[in-house]
């Protein structure tokens, strides 16, 4: 009797605990949905309301006249599934690379490969654009796609510790029966780091769908922008038209959230496996 | 096997199917007809000769990209491509703040803009990295005359001239008529020295117990203590040379100024506000949290937009006492030529037309900016297009005018605020005292100015 009423007084609380966190981590998203409501005299008014006086659907849809946001949307889609697809398969085939296959100076060169990870992405920015520019790839995609084609430091480590995982008495008994690496890469040990695919794709996904910096160097039509540049067209240099910034931002946000939600399965069960693989 | 085989086949379908990868694009039409792209150029072609006859194309980069900016901007631009037959320009929007390093990455590469919307307070700085085209040897008289004095002054480095300017701004005084009368004050008489400025917060201010519901005007929202460092001693505490006068009386008068003021209101009080302000997603002058603002005057077209018919008042910047002037500040944008640039001289054809009578005057009208074109500004201030309040504010801008410093960056001391910023800083939250922090910053900055002749 004691115990179960204990055990029941630590699920609720757990419970309150879990519902006032989610609250406070809900709330940011909860602003932005009212704010994307609002009218501007409204927002300037300055008072603290959730919900919006007067609600302007209509935001979402007058955002779409001030800048070609269908548009924008194909331009991101199309960088998007080129930079997922290349950052899982490329990443994938490097790293079963190093797990699997013993040649020499394996270590040596993984090594190299990890060091690229201390240089940030900001001091190779000019030069990569330079050598771009030179090869007459500025304004096209290229320079946003083809970087993913040639593997990421983080994804090969992380892809790396998933292969290891993958038994070697099941790749040897693979390569007794003929099998050749190719044929052991795509029907074995892919399938068997589904998870670890799935995490890097997710984290591509976010990556490039948000990225900013680089469509912004690379693109000079207007007609190749992306969803993150088009939002910009609300911000100005003294104002700013939060309603509608708060209403694209929204429409942007909307594909990450589905993903999520149809993917975390996969998404939290690569995450937590994350650093406790061991060789085998 | 066939799967990924299918894969391939069709990310190469897509990959012809996307005008993102097709490679300099000049020769076929851009991919998407979303834009109002009218030739099929596309902006790196330059001034080779293309489809459409033997025009030169030009690509303008502005961050004009908003719902009221942009249709202004097209709209020059096409009256700018009807007015003559040899040159077609195009218009790149690119992000506010953004576009700058987006310049920087194109002329290192060597592929520029031909003609970009910067800043008018680096011009000289980026003259002297070589980041742009001397205009001079287009410019003629009329041209160099049309403009503001410290703004073409703004431009000129060593006797030549690298940019056109713009538009400018200026700071004002807005004030809250209603609060002016609630308070007992004659609306149509603002304050007009830091000692009524005083005087007059203290008639406005509403306390509730220990907070206060109306604050009458606090100097750091909305500015900075820069501006009231120039107001007080008239011109900017760096010069040209690199003469600094930062540990000097009328720069001390002006900190203990403000820190009296900030006592009085308590930190909590203002750091409310402020955080307003700052967030930039409430205005307190609107909410009538604050009934007296300092604003760049382009506040006026939020107020007129979202104010809800405010009773609003403006006028000239206090004086610090009365004959110490009312100086004010002004930032501003210049058209320049990236250097690097495929055709300067077709460039300067398009500047030169950004900044003569009629379209200054179309761009004072629809904008509500204050034009570089002193006699477009003052054609504006008259213009119909305006209300009463507007024509009212705008006769101010163009007045204040004979107050305004711009403040070009000396080539001694390029980016000096960003050091000096955290002493001034520490001095009005009160970390350091008045006396310590000025002659810290004092010193500092004459070390930089040292360190770069």
């Amino acid at each position: 009797m004691y115990n179960s009423n204990k055990m029941k007084f630590w699920r609720s609380f757990n419970f309150v605990l879990l519902i006032v966190g989610s609250l406070f981590m809900v709330a940011p998203l909860f602003w932005m949905v009212s704010i994307s409501l609002k009218s501007m005299e409204e927002i300037y008014r300055g008072e603290f309301t959730f919900i919006p006086q007067d609600i302007h659907f209509s935001n979402f849809v007058d955002i779409f006249q001030a800048a070609p946001f269908l548009t924008y949307f194909v331009n991101t889609s199309v960088i998007t599934v080129f930079v997922v697809l290349a950052n899982v398969f490329v990443n994938a085939f490097i790293a079963y690379g190093f797990a699997k296959i013993s040649f020499k100076g394996r270590d040596k060169l993984f090594i190299l490969v990890l060091s690229t990870m201390m240089l940030p992405g900001f001091i190779t920015l000019i030069p990569q654009y330079v050598i771009f520019a030179k090869l007459g790839l500025v304004n096209t995609y290229y320079p946003l796609v083809l970087p993913s084609f040639f593997g990421s430091a983080f994804n090969i480590f992380l892809l790396r510790q998933f292969f290891k995982s993958v038994p070697n008495s099941m790749i040897e008994a693979a390569r007794m029966e003929g099998a050749n690496h190719f044929h052991i890469f795509f029907k074995i040990a892919l399938p068997m780091i589904k998870p670890a695919l799935f995490t890097v794709a997710i984290f591509s996904f976010n990556g490039v769908w948000n990225d900013f910096l680089g469509p912004l160097l690379y693109l000079n039509d207007e007609s190749l922008y992306t969803l993150q540049l088009g939002l910009q067209v609300f911000k100005e240099q003294s104002s700013t038209q939060w309603n509608y910034l708060m209403a694209g931002s929204l429409l942007v946000l909307l594909p990450v959230i589905l993903l999520f939600f149809f993917f975390q399965k996969y998404f939290i069960q690569g995450s937590n496996i994350l650093g406790q693989t061991e060789d085998k | 096997m066939k799967k990924y085989l299918l894969l391939i086949v069709m990310s190469i379908l897509l990959l012809s199917a996307c005008g993102g990868f097709q490679i300099g694009g000049g020769s076929e039409e851009p991919a998407s007809t979303e834009t109002d792209n009218a030739s099929g150029d596309t902006a790196d072609s330059g001034s080779e000769a293309s489809g459409s006859g033997e025009k030169i194309t030009l690509d303008f980069w502005t961050f004009w990209g908003s719902e009221q900016r942009r249709p202004i901007v097209d709209q020059i631009i096409e009256d700018f491509n009807n007015s003559q037959e040899e040159i077609e320009v195009q218009h790149t929007y690119v992000p506010w703040g953004d576009i700058w390093t987006k310049n920087l990455a194109a002329i290192a590469a060597g592929d520029p803009p031909d003609v970009i919307i910067n800043d008018i307070n680096t011009v000289k700085l980026r003259a002297q990295e070589g980041q742009m085209e001397p205009l001079t040897e287009f410019v003629d008289e009329e041209v160099q005359n049309r403009f503001y004095d410290q703004m073409a002054e703004a431009t000129m480095v060593d006797g030549e001239m690298y940019a056109l300017p713009f538009n400018t701004d200026t700071q004002i005084l807005f004030y809250n008529k209603d609060l002016f009368e609630e308070a007992g004050l004659d609306p149509e008489d603002p304050p007009s020295t830091w000692a009524e400025m005083e005087e007059y917060a203290a008639a406005l201010d509403v306390q509730e117990g220990e907070s206060y519901e109306t604050i009458g005007f606090y100097p750091l929202i909305g500015p900075g203590s820069d501006l009231w460092m120039l107001n007080a001693l008239g011109e900017n505490y760096i010069d040209e040379e690199g003469n600094v006068s930062i540990d000097t009386e009328p720069v001390h008068d002006t900190f203990n100024w403000i820190l009296e003021q900030k006592n009085k209101y308590g930190e909590n009080t203002i750091t409310s506000i402020n955080s307003q302000f700052e967030n930039a997603q409430q205005d307190p002058f609107m909410a009538g949290n604050i009934a007296m603002m300092v604003q760049n005057a382009n506040y006026y077209v939020q107020l007129r937009d979202f104010g809800q018919d405010l009773n609003f008042g403006v006028a000239p910047l206090p004086e610090k006492e009365e004959g110490n002037g009312h100086t004010s500040w002004g930032g501003g944008f210049v058209a320049e030529v990236p250097s690097g640039a495929k055709n300067p001289e077709a460039s300067y054809q398009f500047i030169e037309f950004l900044t003569n009578h009629d379209t200054q005057l179309y761009w004072a009208e629809n904008n509500f900016d204050l034009v570089a074109n002193q006699e477009a500004a003052m054609a504006a201030a008259e213009s119909e297009e305006f209300s009463e309040a507007g024509q009212e504010v705008y006769s101010l801008m163009v007045e204040n005018m004979d107050n305004t410093l711009l403040t070009p960056q000396p080539l001694v001391a390029p980016d000096y605020a960003s050091t000096i910023n955290p002493t001034f800083e520490s001095i009005i939250s009160e970390d350091t005292t008045v006396e310590a922090g000025l002659e810290k910053a004092q010193s500092d900055l004459e070390r930089i100015v040292e360190n770069n002749r």
